[in-house]
């Protein structure tokens, strides 16, 4: 699976990153989110699905390959 | 080179479309959709509006910058709401400082899930075994302990009564699109408006009061804004201003939530098949006797597919808006600025290109293999893009902390006509039109 982000979207308010901090941090300078690991392992599927449910901006997507 | 946008037939000299937004809203929208297709423009009072639909012309909405098309200067019905200093009297970049709001975020949630539901305990406690009640009047109370427990904090809470109800149904029903000729004009809902705003003034007022009175030392957001000073030393927020916060803090979430717990009993209470369906769910999630936790209420999704429905059949909020600021091109349209610019929720959760059978109640259009709730530029209650709702994890969570309580305690029927309940759409905040009574009974399996 992938993470695919749409930094037109994101707005920084980091709910990613209380999902899944393995995956995910937020820029300090322009407050966006950036992904820690492009293909995640099937272990965090959980965590990254919650983080893109949870994503108040709804700017993350979970693809499969 | 641009193309002309349609624009909608009837209207009024003067006031254009303004009366007829007025008296059926939702009417209006989807004429304009049929009439005009996927852009049409229509005039309220001396303000041109032009309208988006679809999806293609609905994400290019949601996605402009706030810079070209502005919230702020779209909603003047608000204003005389929130107050001068609040909201949409704010720069862009200070809303979106006020947006990461630490409160809706997800570790400050999981101590919510049982507030929210120790209040909806509180509501009922004096219900009795069988009797009747009014969806309007009970959830706009319990919504108001919530979030104020919520968003500002349990001794707050504690503070507020339900004479406070009231005052709030008068703010909300104080937004009448008229305001698009002059929100001050002297009508009964504007004068009712203003008295409110006054009287949670003085409420507010005589919470600091007694606070100093009782030598108390209170912590909680209302009492760090009082302390926030001027580089002179005077107090940065008056008490208007105060006030003013807490009204757009509780606004966003109030009505809203209140309303959409009505619709979606009452649409269980019209789908006996889906009632059984979550109430089965409700139970054997909490049959270890468990407490109703934040983790407890991330895994409900039957309950969430039926508050999606609701969501989507009745959404709270029925039109977004924004103004031009510069111009705004839609494929070969360009919308100049000065001009208004709109994309109806309403219109948009029944499109038939992004909803099979649209105007069927049917959860299960949410649940895997479906998931109907993926074209996020096509379903949105809670808006989309930026602006898109930043309560939206937090309402749902309130929802379900709600149901999860009444639910499991009572059984409940409708006490009118099932056509008799509707929305009242006289105004830009959508209520319940009263009477609006649902019969309760407590459950066998558990009456005392």
């Amino acid at each position: 699976m992938k993470i695919r982000v749409d930094l037109d979207l994101c707005q920084g308010h980091g709910v990613c990153v209380e999902e899944a901090p393995e995956l995910f941090a937020l820029d300090a300078a322009t407050s966006k989110v950036v992904v820690l690991e492009a293909n995640p392992p099937e272990a965090l599927r959980a965590k990254l699905a919650a983080a893109v449910k949870y994503c108040p901006t709804r700017a993350l997507r979970l693809v499969e390959q | 080179m641009s193309v002309a946008i349609p624009r909608l037939s009837g209207g009024v000299p003067l006031l254009g479309h303004l009366l007829e937004l007025r008296r059926d809203p939702v009417g209006l929208m989807q004429r304009c959709r049929d009439e005009c297709g996927d852009i049409g423009e229509l005039r309220l009072a001396g303000q041109s509006m032009v309208m988006l639909y679809g999806e293609d012309a609905q994400e290019a909405f949601f996605r402009a910058p706030e810079e070209q098309l502005d919230q702020a200067a779209a909603y003047p019905f608000m204003k005389p709401v929130f107050g001068p200093g609040v909201v949409f009297d704010a720069t862009p970049e200070q809303r979106k400082q006020a947006l990461r709001n630490r409160s809706l975020r997800d570790q400050a949630m999981r101590g919510h899930a049982q507030g929210i539901a120790a209040e909806t305990e509180r509501m009922t406690a004096s219900w009795g075994d069988a009797g009747s009640v009014d969806l309007l009047d009970f959830f706009a109370e319990l919504t108001i302990y919530t979030s104020s427990a919520a968003l500002i904090g349990p001794e707050f809470r504690e503070e507020l009564n339900a004479e406070l109800v009231p005052l709030f149904h008068d703010l909300e029903r104080g937004t009448d699109a008229i305001a698009y000729v002059n929100p001050n004009l002297p009508l009964p809902s504007f004068r009712k408006r203003d008295r409110a705003r006054r009287r949670l003034v003085a409420f507010v007022q005589s919470i600091f009061d007694r606070r100093e009175a009782e030598g108390r030392e209170s912590k909680d957001l209302f009492q760090v804004l009082r302390t926030i000073k001027n580089p002179d030393g005077s107090p940065r927020y008056d008490v208007t201003t105060i006030t003013g916060m807490f009204i757009s803090l509780m606004f966003a979430g109030h009505h809203t939530t209140s309303t959409t717990s009505s619709w979606a009993l009452l649409e269980l209470c019209r789908h006996p098949e889906w009632m059984a369906r979550v109430v089965a769910e409700l139970d054997a999630l909490f049959a270890d006797g468990g407490d109703v936790s934040y983790q407890a209420l991330r895994e409900i999704p039957t309950l969430e597919s039926v508050l999606k429905e609701t969501l989507r059949l009745h959404p709270p909020l029925i039109l977004l808006m924004r103004k031009a600021m510069t111009p705004f091109q839609h494929k070969d349209w360009v919308i100049e600025p000065g001009q208004m610019v709109g994309v109806s929720i309403a219109v948009s959760n029944r499109d038939p290109h992004a909803f099979r059978d649209p105007q069927r109640f049917d959860p299960s259009r949410f649940e895997p293999g479906r998931e109907e709730d993926q074209r996020i530029f096509a379903y949105i209650p809670f808006g989309a893009g930026r602006h898109r709702c930043v309560g939206a994890a937090f309402a749902m969570m309130q929802l379900k902390a709600i149901f999860s309580i009444l639910l499991r305690r009572y059984e409940f029927e409708l006490a009118q006509p099932p056509e008799s309940y509707k929305s009242d759409h006289s105004k830009m905040v959508v209520q319940l039109a009263q009477p609006c009574r649902v019969r309760y009974r407590r459950r066998a399996e558990l009456a005392s």
